[in-house]
Protein backbone atom coordinates (compact mmCIF):
# COMPACT_ATOMS: atom_id res chain seq x y z
CA UNK A 1 0.00 0.00 0.00
CA UNK A 2 1.67 3.44 -0.75
CA UNK A 3 1.36 6.28 0.87
CA UNK A 4 -1.06 7.58 -1.43
CA UNK A 5 -3.80 4.45 -1.03
CA UNK A 6 -3.40 5.24 2.76
CA UNK A 7 -4.22 9.42 2.22
CA UNK A 8 -7.35 7.73 -0.18
CA UNK A 9 -8.56 5.55 3.01
CA UNK A 10 -8.29 8.13 5.39
CA UNK A 11 -9.91 10.64 3.52
CA UNK A 12 -12.69 8.11 2.48
CA UNK A 13 -13.58 9.22 6.65
CA UNK A 14 -13.87 12.67 6.00
CA UNK A 15 -17.75 12.66 4.97
CA UNK A 16 -18.06 11.44 8.31
CA UNK A 17 -16.07 13.66 9.66
CA UNK A 18 -17.69 16.70 8.41
CA UNK A 19 -21.65 14.96 9.17
CA UNK A 20 -20.89 14.94 12.65
CA UNK A 21 -18.93 18.48 12.90
CA UNK A 22 -21.84 19.43 11.00
CA UNK A 23 -24.51 18.01 13.04
CA UNK A 24 -23.06 19.48 16.02
CA UNK A 25 -23.19 22.59 14.84
CA UNK A 26 -27.25 22.37 15.12
CA UNK A 27 -26.37 21.87 18.59
CA UNK A 28 -24.02 23.87 19.05
CA UNK A 29 -25.26 27.18 17.70
CA UNK A 30 -28.45 27.57 19.55
CA UNK A 31 -27.60 25.84 22.71
CA UNK A 32 -24.31 28.80 22.93
CA UNK A 33 -26.98 31.42 21.91
CA UNK A 34 -30.20 30.48 24.28
CA UNK A 35 -27.82 29.54 27.23
CA UNK A 36 -25.26 32.47 26.62
CA UNK A 37 -28.13 34.84 26.31
CA UNK A 38 -29.81 33.16 29.20
CA UNK A 39 -26.93 33.80 31.46
CA UNK A 40 -26.73 37.06 31.01
CA UNK A 41 -30.33 37.98 31.51
CA UNK A 42 -31.51 35.16 33.77
CA UNK A 43 -31.31 36.46 37.53
CA UNK A 44 -32.05 33.82 40.52
CA UNK A 45 -33.24 30.38 40.37
CA UNK A 46 -33.57 30.52 36.82
CA UNK A 47 -30.03 31.46 36.33
CA UNK A 48 -28.24 28.48 38.77
CA UNK A 49 -30.33 26.59 36.56
CA UNK A 50 -29.01 27.51 33.33
CA UNK A 51 -25.35 28.34 34.92
CA UNK A 52 -25.88 24.34 36.10
CA UNK A 53 -26.69 22.94 32.85
CA UNK A 54 -23.69 25.13 31.42
CA UNK A 55 -21.63 23.58 33.96
CA UNK A 56 -22.59 20.20 33.15
CA UNK A 57 -22.10 20.49 29.87
CA UNK A 58 -18.64 22.14 29.79
CA UNK A 59 -16.90 20.84 32.72
CA UNK A 60 -17.01 17.46 31.89
CA UNK A 61 -14.93 15.16 29.83
CA UNK A 62 -15.98 14.88 26.47
CA UNK A 63 -15.06 11.28 25.82
CA UNK A 64 -16.80 10.16 29.20
CA UNK A 65 -19.76 12.53 28.24
CA UNK A 66 -20.23 10.47 24.66
CA UNK A 67 -19.71 6.90 25.96
CA UNK A 68 -22.19 7.64 29.43
CA UNK A 69 -24.97 9.11 26.31
CA UNK A 70 -24.05 6.30 23.87
CA UNK A 71 -24.22 2.89 26.60
CA UNK A 72 -26.72 4.59 28.68
CA UNK A 73 -29.16 6.15 26.81
CA UNK A 74 -30.69 2.87 25.41
CA UNK A 75 -30.84 1.17 28.81
CA UNK A 76 -33.15 4.14 29.99
CA UNK A 77 -35.15 2.86 26.88
CA UNK A 78 -33.87 5.96 24.06
CA UNK A 79 -32.23 4.75 21.24
CA UNK A 80 -30.76 7.16 19.20
CA UNK A 81 -28.22 6.13 16.30
CA UNK A 82 -24.46 6.82 17.04
CA UNK A 83 -23.96 9.99 14.49
CA UNK A 84 -27.17 11.32 16.78
CA UNK A 85 -25.34 10.94 19.96
CA UNK A 86 -21.76 12.18 19.21
CA UNK A 87 -23.21 15.13 17.38
CA UNK A 88 -25.63 15.48 20.40
CA UNK A 89 -22.75 15.22 23.04
CA UNK A 90 -20.06 16.75 21.07
CA UNK A 91 -21.85 20.02 20.04
CA UNK A 92 -23.43 20.69 23.43
CA UNK A 93 -20.30 20.28 24.70
CA UNK A 94 -18.39 22.61 22.45
CA UNK A 95 -22.08 24.84 22.51
CA UNK A 96 -21.38 25.14 26.68
CA UNK A 97 -17.84 26.56 26.24
CA UNK A 98 -19.35 28.93 23.62
CA UNK A 99 -22.24 30.05 25.94
CA UNK A 100 -19.43 31.23 27.76
CA UNK A 101 -18.04 33.31 25.11
CA UNK A 102 -21.74 35.32 24.30
CA UNK A 103 -22.24 36.03 27.69
CA UNK A 104 -18.75 37.46 28.01
CA UNK A 105 -18.88 39.16 25.03
CA UNK A 106 -22.49 41.02 26.14
CA UNK A 107 -21.30 41.69 29.37
CA UNK A 108 -18.02 43.29 27.95
CA UNK A 109 -20.52 45.97 26.08
CA UNK A 110 -20.39 49.69 26.86
CA UNK A 111 -23.90 49.91 29.59
CA UNK A 112 -24.51 53.31 27.49
CA UNK A 113 -25.32 51.00 24.22
CA UNK A 114 -28.11 49.37 26.49
CA UNK A 115 -29.69 52.92 27.55
CA UNK A 116 -28.99 54.37 24.35
CA UNK A 117 -31.75 51.52 23.13
CA UNK A 118 -33.89 52.66 25.78
CA UNK A 119 -33.28 56.17 25.08
CA UNK A 120 -34.94 55.56 21.69
CA UNK A 121 -37.86 53.47 22.85
CA UNK A 122 -36.23 50.14 21.91
CA UNK A 123 -37.82 47.14 24.30
CA UNK A 124 -36.03 44.66 26.45
CA UNK A 125 -35.73 42.56 23.51
CA UNK A 126 -35.31 44.80 20.47
CA UNK A 127 -32.16 45.60 22.35
CA UNK A 128 -30.59 42.41 22.74
CA UNK A 129 -31.34 41.36 19.22
CA UNK A 130 -30.84 44.76 17.35
CA UNK A 131 -27.87 46.46 19.56
CA UNK A 132 -26.17 44.05 21.77
CA UNK A 133 -26.28 40.46 20.08
CA UNK A 134 -24.48 41.99 16.83
CA UNK A 135 -21.70 43.64 18.76
CA UNK A 136 -21.35 41.09 21.20
CA UNK A 137 -20.96 37.87 18.00
CA UNK A 138 -18.64 39.76 16.40
CA UNK A 139 -16.35 41.01 19.14
CA UNK A 140 -15.91 37.28 20.14
CA UNK A 141 -16.11 35.83 16.31
CA UNK A 142 -12.76 34.72 16.59
CA UNK A 143 -13.14 33.00 19.90
CA UNK A 144 -16.02 31.17 17.89
CA UNK A 145 -13.70 30.21 14.92
CA UNK A 146 -11.51 28.77 17.78
CA UNK A 147 -14.40 26.67 19.27
CA UNK A 148 -15.00 25.62 16.12
CA UNK A 149 -11.57 23.71 15.36
CA UNK A 150 -11.68 22.28 19.09
CA UNK A 151 -14.83 20.85 17.80
CA UNK A 152 -13.41 19.16 14.37
CA UNK A 153 -10.99 17.77 16.34
CA UNK A 154 -13.16 16.52 18.64
CA UNK A 155 -14.85 14.58 16.15
CA UNK A 156 -12.12 11.72 16.40
CA UNK A 157 -13.92 10.31 18.96
CA UNK A 158 -16.70 9.12 17.14
CA UNK A 159 -14.31 6.27 16.05
CA UNK A 160 -14.46 4.93 19.23
CA UNK A 161 -18.41 4.79 18.83
CA UNK A 162 -18.03 2.22 15.69
CA UNK A 163 -18.65 5.56 13.22
CA UNK A 164 -15.92 5.39 9.97
CA UNK A 165 -14.20 8.95 10.40
CA UNK A 166 -10.97 9.67 9.60
CA UNK A 167 -9.23 8.03 12.62
CA UNK A 168 -11.35 5.19 12.14
CA UNK A 169 -10.35 4.38 8.81
CA UNK A 170 -6.63 5.06 10.01
CA UNK A 171 -7.02 2.22 12.51
CA UNK A 172 -8.43 0.11 10.15
CA UNK A 173 -5.89 0.89 7.54
CA UNK A 174 -3.02 0.06 10.46
CA UNK A 175 -5.17 -3.32 10.55
CA UNK A 176 -3.93 -4.57 7.36
CA UNK A 177 -0.82 -2.78 7.07
CA UNK A 178 2.01 -2.57 9.28
CA UNK A 179 3.11 1.21 8.69
CA UNK A 180 2.61 3.44 11.54
CA UNK A 181 4.49 6.27 10.56
CA UNK A 182 2.81 6.45 7.50
CA UNK A 183 -1.05 6.05 8.74
CA UNK A 184 -0.34 8.15 11.73
CA UNK A 185 1.66 10.45 10.46
CA UNK A 186 -1.33 10.85 6.87
CA UNK A 187 -3.75 11.32 9.61
CA UNK A 188 -2.35 13.91 12.25
CA UNK A 189 -2.02 15.55 8.29
CA UNK A 190 -5.04 14.82 7.12
CA UNK A 191 -6.73 16.84 10.27
CA UNK A 192 -4.25 19.70 10.01
CA UNK A 193 -5.49 20.19 6.10
CA UNK A 194 -8.58 20.38 7.29
CA UNK A 195 -8.42 22.68 10.27
CA UNK A 196 -4.97 24.71 9.70
CA UNK A 197 -6.82 27.34 6.92
CA UNK A 198 -9.75 27.62 9.88
CA UNK A 199 -7.11 29.09 11.84
CA UNK A 200 -5.87 31.28 9.87
CA UNK A 201 -9.48 32.87 9.01
CA UNK A 202 -9.90 33.18 13.16
CA UNK A 203 -6.39 35.22 12.74
CA UNK A 204 -7.74 37.01 9.98
CA UNK A 205 -11.10 37.99 11.67
CA UNK A 206 -9.27 38.84 14.93
CA UNK A 207 -6.52 40.88 13.17
CA UNK A 208 -9.38 42.83 11.23
CA UNK A 209 -11.54 43.45 14.11
CA UNK A 210 -8.70 44.43 16.66
CA UNK A 211 -7.48 47.09 13.66
CA UNK A 212 -11.83 48.44 13.61
CA UNK A 213 -11.00 49.00 17.30
CA UNK A 214 -8.21 51.02 17.33
CA UNK A 215 -9.96 53.01 14.72
CA UNK A 216 -13.03 53.62 16.59
CA UNK A 217 -10.56 54.77 19.97
CA UNK A 218 -8.71 57.09 17.38
CA UNK A 219 -12.38 58.99 16.44
CA UNK B 1 -32.61 -4.18 31.31
CA UNK B 2 -32.99 -1.27 33.26
CA UNK B 3 -30.42 0.47 35.17
CA UNK B 4 -29.07 -1.31 38.61
CA UNK B 5 -28.70 1.18 41.20
CA UNK B 6 -27.34 -1.10 43.20
CA UNK B 7 -24.89 -2.23 41.01
CA UNK B 8 -24.06 1.34 40.29
CA UNK B 9 -23.08 2.24 43.56
CA UNK B 10 -21.12 -0.86 43.90
CA UNK B 11 -18.82 0.11 41.39
CA UNK B 12 -17.55 3.19 43.30
CA UNK B 13 -14.73 2.54 45.56
CA UNK B 14 -12.95 1.15 42.51
CA UNK B 15 -13.58 3.97 39.80
CA UNK B 16 -13.11 6.26 43.15
CA UNK B 17 -9.54 4.51 43.64
CA UNK B 18 -8.02 5.91 40.17
CA UNK B 19 -8.89 8.92 41.01
CA UNK B 20 -4.74 9.19 42.12
CA UNK B 21 -4.09 8.21 38.66
CA UNK B 22 -6.17 10.72 37.32
CA UNK B 23 -4.68 13.47 39.27
CA UNK B 24 -1.33 12.53 39.03
CA UNK B 25 -1.62 12.21 35.01
CA UNK B 26 -3.10 15.77 34.96
CA UNK B 27 -0.48 17.18 37.24
CA UNK B 28 2.68 15.91 35.12
CA UNK B 29 1.52 16.18 31.91
CA UNK B 30 0.76 19.59 33.21
CA UNK B 31 4.51 20.32 33.66
CA UNK B 32 5.77 18.70 30.76
CA UNK B 33 3.34 20.37 28.57
CA UNK B 34 4.70 23.65 30.40
CA UNK B 35 7.94 22.69 30.06
CA UNK B 36 7.69 21.69 26.65
CA UNK B 37 5.49 24.95 25.73
CA UNK B 38 8.14 27.16 27.32
CA UNK B 39 11.06 25.83 25.68
CA UNK B 40 9.05 25.97 22.36
CA UNK B 41 8.05 29.69 23.16
CA UNK B 42 11.88 30.65 24.15
CA UNK B 43 12.96 29.03 20.67
CA UNK B 44 10.50 31.13 18.96
CA UNK B 45 11.48 34.43 20.57
CA UNK B 46 14.68 33.64 19.68
CA UNK B 47 14.09 33.70 15.74
CA UNK B 48 15.96 31.96 12.98
CA UNK B 49 15.35 29.05 11.08
CA UNK B 50 14.63 27.04 14.44
CA UNK B 51 12.09 30.15 15.05
CA UNK B 52 10.31 29.17 12.02
CA UNK B 53 9.84 25.41 12.45
CA UNK B 54 8.36 25.80 15.98
CA UNK B 55 6.09 28.10 15.09
CA UNK B 56 5.01 25.48 12.29
CA UNK B 57 5.18 22.94 14.73
CA UNK B 58 3.11 25.07 17.35
CA UNK B 59 0.60 25.57 14.54
CA UNK B 60 0.26 21.79 13.93
CA UNK B 61 -0.09 20.50 16.64
CA UNK B 62 -2.94 23.20 17.62
CA UNK B 63 -4.67 21.83 14.39
CA UNK B 64 -4.62 18.03 15.48
CA UNK B 65 -6.60 16.04 17.82
CA UNK B 66 -4.95 14.68 20.76
CA UNK B 67 -6.50 11.44 20.29
CA UNK B 68 -4.96 11.37 17.18
CA UNK B 69 -1.46 11.94 18.94
CA UNK B 70 -2.30 9.24 21.61
CA UNK B 71 -2.46 7.00 18.61
CA UNK B 72 0.77 8.35 16.87
CA UNK B 73 3.26 8.28 19.58
CA UNK B 74 1.64 4.64 21.05
CA UNK B 75 2.16 3.54 17.94
CA UNK B 76 4.61 5.12 15.83
CA UNK B 77 7.46 5.13 18.97
CA UNK B 78 7.91 1.46 19.25
CA UNK B 79 8.69 1.78 15.02
CA UNK B 80 11.50 3.52 16.01
CA UNK B 81 12.29 1.08 18.66
CA UNK B 82 11.68 3.19 22.08
CA UNK B 83 9.24 0.94 24.23
CA UNK B 84 7.85 3.06 26.40
CA UNK B 85 4.35 1.97 28.78
CA UNK B 86 1.14 2.89 27.97
CA UNK B 87 0.89 5.26 31.07
CA UNK B 88 4.23 7.12 29.74
CA UNK B 89 3.16 6.98 26.45
CA UNK B 90 -0.39 8.85 27.49
CA UNK B 91 1.41 11.57 29.80
CA UNK B 92 3.99 12.69 26.84
CA UNK B 93 0.89 12.70 24.33
CA UNK B 94 -0.59 15.26 26.80
CA UNK B 95 2.39 16.95 27.06
CA UNK B 96 2.75 17.74 23.47
CA UNK B 97 -0.54 18.46 22.59
CA UNK B 98 -1.00 20.99 25.35
CA UNK B 99 2.75 21.82 24.87
CA UNK B 100 1.72 23.81 21.65
CA UNK B 101 -1.56 25.99 24.00
CA UNK B 102 0.95 26.67 27.15
CA UNK B 103 3.30 28.15 24.22
CA UNK B 104 0.76 30.60 23.45
CA UNK B 105 0.15 31.50 27.36
CA UNK B 106 3.95 31.76 27.85
CA UNK B 107 4.20 34.57 25.05
CA UNK B 108 1.01 36.39 25.65
CA UNK B 109 2.30 36.48 29.48
CA UNK B 110 6.12 37.62 28.22
CA UNK B 111 4.28 40.26 26.01
CA UNK B 112 2.42 41.85 28.73
CA UNK B 113 6.01 42.84 30.28
CA UNK B 114 6.30 46.09 29.20
CA UNK B 115 9.53 46.78 26.96
CA UNK B 116 11.23 48.97 29.21
CA UNK B 117 11.83 46.41 31.73
CA UNK B 118 14.48 44.79 29.46
CA UNK B 119 15.84 48.10 28.42
CA UNK B 120 16.40 49.12 31.67
CA UNK B 121 17.96 45.48 32.97
CA UNK B 122 20.43 46.10 30.01
CA UNK B 123 21.00 49.68 31.02
CA UNK B 124 22.30 48.65 34.65
CA UNK B 125 24.10 46.27 32.84
CA UNK B 126 22.45 43.19 33.69
CA UNK B 127 23.50 39.94 31.16
CA UNK B 128 20.62 38.21 28.98
CA UNK B 129 20.34 35.38 31.56
CA UNK B 130 19.79 37.50 34.77
CA UNK B 131 17.54 39.05 32.64
CA UNK B 132 15.28 36.26 31.98
CA UNK B 133 16.00 35.30 35.47
CA UNK B 134 15.51 38.16 37.59
CA UNK B 135 13.12 40.45 35.69
CA UNK B 136 11.08 38.22 33.07
CA UNK B 137 10.78 35.21 34.73
CA UNK B 138 9.05 36.62 38.19
CA UNK B 139 6.61 39.08 36.22
CA UNK B 140 5.94 36.26 33.57
CA UNK B 141 4.92 33.50 36.08
CA UNK B 142 2.23 36.29 37.82
CA UNK B 143 0.82 36.45 34.26
CA UNK B 144 0.78 32.92 33.58
CA UNK B 145 -0.49 31.67 36.55
CA UNK B 146 -4.24 31.96 35.95
CA UNK B 147 -4.32 31.04 32.71
CA UNK B 148 -1.87 27.96 33.38
CA UNK B 149 -4.82 27.02 36.22
CA UNK B 150 -7.36 26.90 33.47
CA UNK B 151 -5.05 24.78 31.09
CA UNK B 152 -4.52 22.26 34.45
CA UNK B 153 -8.26 22.19 34.34
CA UNK B 154 -8.21 20.93 30.60
CA UNK B 155 -5.26 18.80 30.86
CA UNK B 156 -7.78 17.12 33.77
CA UNK B 157 -10.76 16.54 31.52
CA UNK B 158 -8.06 14.88 28.79
CA UNK B 159 -7.02 12.16 31.07
CA UNK B 160 -9.71 10.05 30.30
CA UNK B 161 -8.34 9.95 26.79
CA UNK B 162 -5.80 7.76 28.39
CA UNK B 163 -8.17 5.05 28.61
CA UNK B 164 -7.86 4.07 24.63
CA UNK B 165 -4.54 3.13 25.60
CA UNK B 166 -5.47 1.06 28.68
CA UNK B 167 -4.30 3.19 31.42
CA UNK B 168 -6.06 2.41 34.20
CA UNK B 169 -7.35 6.15 35.07
CA UNK B 170 -11.22 6.24 35.82
CA UNK B 171 -12.68 6.14 32.80
CA UNK B 172 -10.09 2.76 32.06
CA UNK B 173 -11.57 1.38 35.29
CA UNK B 174 -14.93 1.55 34.43
CA UNK B 175 -14.34 0.32 31.30
CA UNK B 176 -12.71 -2.97 32.97
CA UNK B 177 -16.20 -3.55 35.06
CA UNK B 178 -17.80 -2.96 32.15
CA UNK B 179 -15.85 -5.60 29.76
CA UNK B 180 -16.17 -8.21 33.16
CA UNK B 181 -19.82 -7.95 34.10
CA UNK B 182 -20.95 -7.02 30.72
CA UNK B 183 -22.99 -3.81 31.83
CA UNK B 184 -21.64 -0.61 30.34
CA UNK B 185 -23.94 2.04 31.66
CA UNK B 186 -23.66 1.95 35.04
CA UNK B 187 -19.77 2.00 35.45
CA UNK B 188 -19.52 4.63 32.88
CA UNK B 189 -22.16 6.57 34.40
CA UNK B 190 -20.44 6.72 37.64
CA UNK B 191 -17.27 7.57 36.16
CA UNK B 192 -19.40 10.19 34.14
CA UNK B 193 -20.40 11.77 37.83
CA UNK B 194 -17.84 11.34 40.09
CA UNK B 195 -15.24 13.22 36.70
CA UNK B 196 -17.66 16.06 36.82
CA UNK B 197 -17.49 16.35 40.61
CA UNK B 198 -13.64 16.16 40.99
CA UNK B 199 -13.77 18.53 37.46
CA UNK B 200 -16.05 21.38 38.95
CA UNK B 201 -14.34 20.98 42.58
CA UNK B 202 -10.46 21.11 40.64
CA UNK B 203 -11.67 24.36 38.64
CA UNK B 204 -13.24 26.21 41.81
CA UNK B 205 -9.61 25.66 43.57
CA UNK B 206 -8.00 27.13 40.51
CA UNK B 207 -10.36 29.75 40.40
CA UNK B 208 -9.64 30.59 44.14
CA UNK B 209 -6.21 30.73 43.68
CA UNK B 210 -6.44 33.02 40.45
CA UNK B 211 -8.78 35.70 42.81
CA UNK B 212 -5.94 35.70 45.71
CA UNK B 213 -3.43 36.19 43.10
CA UNK B 214 -5.03 39.06 41.07
CA UNK B 215 -6.14 40.68 44.74
CA UNK B 216 -2.30 41.04 46.06
CA UNK B 217 -1.12 42.17 42.74
CA UNK B 218 -3.40 44.69 41.58
CA UNK B 219 -2.10 48.22 41.51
Amino acid sequence: MSIFDIWLGILQGLDVTAKVTGYGLLFAVPFALIFGVAQYLAKGAVLFAVTAIIEFWRSSAVIILLFVFYYALPVVGLMLSAITVSAMVLGLNIGGYASQAVRAGLQSLDRGQKEAGQALGLSRSMILLLVELPQALVAMSPTFVNHFIQLVKATALVSLVTLTDMTFRAKEIAQIEYNPVGIYTSLLLAYFVVCYPIAILGRWLEARISSGRELARGL
Amino acid sequence: MGFDFAFAISTVPTILGAIGTTLLVALISCLGAAGIGFGFEMLRRSGGLSGYAVRFLIDFIRATPVLAWLYFLYFVLPFYGVRLGALTVGILGLSVYFSGYLAEVFKAGIDAIPKGQQEASRAVGLSRLDTIIFIIAPQMLRNIAAPLGNYFVSILKATPYLAVLAVPEMLGQAFDIASETYRYAEPLTVAGILFLILALAISQAVKRVETRLLGSTRR
